[in-house]
C-alpha cells in the first residue's frame, strides 16, 4: 500500500515536471509556430514571410538564454546536478585619465557608450551564445518530445473520453495509461540532455582554465614579490646592521687594543654576542624562507619536527616516506604549519592530528590536519586560510575546511602529484 | 684526545681545526663529505669527533647519518653534532640508543671556545652534551608540557640545566645556589618525575632526556 502510494506520489510529482519541461522546451518552437501563422494569415502578398521570420529569428536569440537558464536551474534543483554556466563575464568598465571609457575591447568617449559596446561584443563573441542557440534547437526534439508524452497523453484521453464511440474511448483509455506510467520516469531525459548540450566546450573549458591561471600568476607574482620584500627588509635591518656595528666595534677594539685592554675586552664580548644574535636571525630567517630541515630530510620528517617543536600535542601519521617535488613539499609544509599556529593562536586547541597520506588512487596527496579546539575558522581576504588556498591553487590543489563554532576544526589539503 | 672533523665549509673547518689545535688536542683527520664522514671514523676510531649535519654530495643530512651510522657500528662512539639550525627530532633520534657519548650543538657554540671544549671532553668522557637551545624546544613542546607541568619553576629550570650536561656543582653556580639546595631540587624533581635517583651525572641526563623521548 505504502508502495502504491509513493508511486504515485513520483507520478503526481513527475506528471507536474514533464509539463514545466514540455513549456521550457517549446518556448521557442511556440514562437516559430506563431511566426508561421502569421504568415498564413497575412498570405496574399509574396514578401509577407519575411517579417514574420525576422521576428522568429530575434525571438529564437532573445529566448534562447532564458531558456537554457531555465533547464539548468530546473536540473539543479530536481537532480543536483550543477552545469557550469561557462558565459564571459564582463570586465569593469574604467574610465582612463584621457576622460575616454575602456570597456576590455575599445575606448568609447562615454561610459554608457562603454557599456553598450562592451555588451555588444560580449554577446557576439561568447562561444556559450552558440551552444545557447544550438540547444534551443535541439531541446524541443529531444527532451521537449519526450517529457510531453504524459501531458499529452492525458490532453488525447480527456477529448477522446468524451466522444461517444467506444473505438475512440478506447484510445483515449491507451492515452490515460501511457501517461500515468510513464509520468514518473518522462521529465529525466532532462537531465542527460542538459548535461551533453549546455556543459562548457572544450573551448569554453579552456578560456576559462586561462583566465584562472592568468589570475593564479597575477596572485602569485604579487605574493612572491611581497616575500621577497619581506626577506630584503629583514636582511637590512637584521644581519646587515648587526654586521656593521660588529665592524665598527672590531675597529674600536683595534684603537683601544693598547690603551684600554679592559674595554677592548668587553668590546670583544658585545661583539661576539652580536654575531650571536645576527645568526639567530639569520636562522629564523631561513626557517621562513625554506626550513631546513625540509630540504635535509623531507615532508613527513619536517612535519613530524614541526609538531614536535608545537606546543601543541601533536600526533603524525603518515603511511609512507613520500619525497614529492620540492615546491610541492614547501606549500604543504607552510600550509600544515599556519593551520597548527591557527589551532593554537585562534582556536586555542591542546591537541592536534595529523595525518599525509597517498590519495586512494594514487595521483595525489591528502593531507589531513584536525584539532580540538574551538572551531569557528573560516576563508577571509587576506587572511591565512586564504594564502594557504593560494599557495595550493597553483598546484591545483584544493583546501576543504570544516570548523562549525564549539570544533572541532578539521582541514583536507589534496595535491594532485604526478610524481608519486 | 685524538679528534676528527667533518665539515664541508672550508672556512669553519680550518678555524675549527686551528681551535682545537689551540688547546692541545689533535686532529688526526678531517672529512668533507658524508661517505669520508663514515670512513674516517671507522678508521681513526677518535676520541671524539665533530660532525656536520649538512654535507656533500647531497646537501642533506649526510652528516647526521654517518653519525648514526658509525654508532651503529660502534656503539658509544663519542660524537659531537654541529648544525646551522637544531631539530628536537634529530635530538632524539642521536639520544634514541641510550649509550651516551653525545652532543648536538648549533655552529655558534664554537664562539664560546672554553665552553665548546668543555663540551667536547664531556663528550669523549661518554657524557652528553646538548645546547641551551634543544633543551629550551624539548621541554617547551607539547608532549613534555603534560608531564613537566607538576614541577615548580626553579625544578624546571634545574632539569633544563641537567639535560644540557651539567654537573649540580655547575647548576648550583649558574642559579646562585649551593650544591645541596640543588640536590634537594633534583631529589624532589625525580621524585614527581618518578626517576630514580643516581649520582652520575650522565645518567641522570640520559634519564631525563630517555623519559622526555617517550612517545
Amino acid at each position: 500500500m505504502r508502495k502504491l502510494a509513493s508511486w504515485a506520489a513520483s507520478a503526481w510529482v513527475g506528471f507536474g515536471r514533464a509539463c514545466v519541461v514540455t513549456a521550457v522546451s517549446m518556448l521557442v518552437p511556440a514562437v516559430w509556430a506563431a511566426a508561421v501563422a502569421l504568415w498564413i494569415w497575412w498570405g496574399a502578398n509574396p514578401w509577407s514571410w519575411i517579417a514574420p521570420f525576422v521576428w522568429a529569428c530575434i525571438g529564437t536569440f532573445a529566448l534562447s538564454r532564458p531558456v537554457c537558464r531555465m533547464v539548468r536551474s530546473l536540473v539543479a534543483k530536481w537532480t543536483g546536478t550543477v552545469i557550469p554556466a561557462g558565459y564571459r563575464q564582463a570586465e569593469p568598465v574604467t574610465q582612463l585619465s584621457t576622460g575616454y571609457w575602456w570597456n576590455g575591447f575599445s575606448y568609447e568617449r562615454t561610459r554608457r557608450d562603454a557599456l553598450m559596446d562592451q555588451r555588444m561584443r560580449i554577446r557576439w563573441k561568447d562561444p556559450a551564445v552558440w551552444r545557447d542557440l544550438r540547444f534551443a534547437v535541439i531541446a524541443p526534439i529531444t527532451m521537449g518530445v519526450t517529457a510531453a508524452i504524459p501531458p499529452a497523453g492525458v490532453a488525447a484521453a480527456v477529448l477522446a473520453l468524451t466522444q461517444p464511440a467506444f473505438s475512440v474511448r478506447l484510445v483515449g483509455l491507451l492515452g490515460l495509461v501511457v501517461a500515468v506510467a510513464g509520468a514518473p520516469y518522462a521529465w529525466r531525459v532532462v537531465e542527460p540532455v542538459a548535461v551533453r548540450f549546455l556543459r562548457a566546450s572544450a573551448e569554453m573549458a579552456l578560456a576559462d582554465r586561462v583566465d584562472e591561471l592568468t589570475a593564479q600568476r597575477a596572485d602569485t607574482t604579487v605574493a612572491q614579490a611581497a616575500e621577497i620584500r619581506r626577506i630584503e627588509r629583514d636582511l637590512h635591518d637584521g644581519a646587515q646592521a648587526r654586521l656593521v656595528a660588529l665592524g665598527l666595534s672590531l675597529a674600536t677594539v683595534e684603537k683601544l687594543m693598547e690603551s684600554d685592554p679592559d674595554q677592548a675586552k668587553a668590546l670583544l664580548r658585545d661583539a661576539r654576542a652580536g654575531a650571536a644574535t645576527s645568526l639567530t636571525e639569520l636562522r629564523d630567517l631561513v626557517r621562513g624562507i625554506n626550513p631546513p630541515v625540509l630540504t635535509e630530510r623531507g615532508l613527513v620528517d619536517a612535519v613530524r619536527a614541526l609538531a614536535l617543536d608545537s606546543p601543541l600535542e601533536a600526533a603524525v601519521s603518515a603511511d609512507v616516506q613520500l619525497r614529492l617535488d620540492p615546491p610541492i613539499e614547501s606549500a604543504v609544509y607552510f600550509g600544515v604549519a599556519e593551520l597548527m599556529t591557527n589551532a593554537v593562536k585562534h582556536a586555542h586547541a591542546a591537541r592536534a592530528r595529523i595525518s599525509i597520506a597517498q590519495d586512494r588512487d594514487g595521483t595525489g596527496i591528502v593531507v589531513d590536519v584536525e584539532d580540538d579546539g574551538r572551531g569557528g575558522a573560516g576563508v577571509r581576504d587576506g587572511g591565512g586560510l586564504a594564502g594557504l588556498r593560494r599557495r595550493l591553487a597553483v598546484f591545483d590543489g584544493t583546501v576543504e575546511i570544516t570548523s562549525p563554532v564549539g570544533g572541532p576544526t578539521q582541514v583536507r589539503m589534496v595535491i594532485p602529484c604526478a610524481s608519486l | 684526545m685524538r679528534i676528527v672533523v667533518a665539515e664541508d665549509l672550508y672556512l669553519l673547518r680550518d678555524g675549527m681545526v686551528r681551535l682545537i689545535e689551540a688547546y692541545g688536542h689533535q686532529v688526526v683527520a678531517t672529512a668533507t663529505t658524508g661517505p669520508e664522514t663514515l670512513d674516517a671514523l671507522l678508521t681513526w676510531r677518535p676520541d671524539v669527533s665533530v660532525v656536520d649535519v649538512r654535507m656533500p654530495p647531497t646537501q642533506s643530512d649526510e652528516g647526521l647519518r654517518a653519525a648514526l651510522a658509525a654508532r651503529g657500528q660502534v656503539p658509544g662512539m663519542p660524537i659531537l653534532i654541529l648544525s646551522q639550525h637544531v631539530e628536537q627530532l634529530y635530538a632524539r633520534e642521536l639520544l634514541a640508543d641510550g649509550a651516551g657519548g653525545i652532543g648536538y650543538f648549533l655552529k655558534e657554540s664554537v664562539f664560546d671556545a672554553d665552553q665548546f671544549i668543555d663540551a667536547l671532553e664531556r663528550v669523549a668522557a661518554g657524557g652528553t652534551a646538548m645546547d641551551p637551545a634543544v633543551i629550551a624546544k624539548l621541554l617547551s613542546s607539547g608532549s613534555s608540557n603534560r608531564r613537566l607541568g607538576r614541577l615548580t619553576e626553579r625544578e624546571h629550570s634545574v632539569l633544563g640545566l641537567m639535560a644540557e650536561g651539567m654537573s649540580n656543582q655547575a647548576i648550583g653556580r649558574r642559579l646562585f645556589l649551593s650544591e645541596s639546595a640543588v640536590s634537594k631540587y633534583t631529589t624532589s624533581m625525580f621524585g614527581k618525575l618518578g626517576i630514580t635517583d643516581d649520582d652520575d651525572s650522565n645518567r641522570r641526563v640520559l634519564a631525563v632526556l630517555a623519559y622526555l623521548n617517550e612517545p
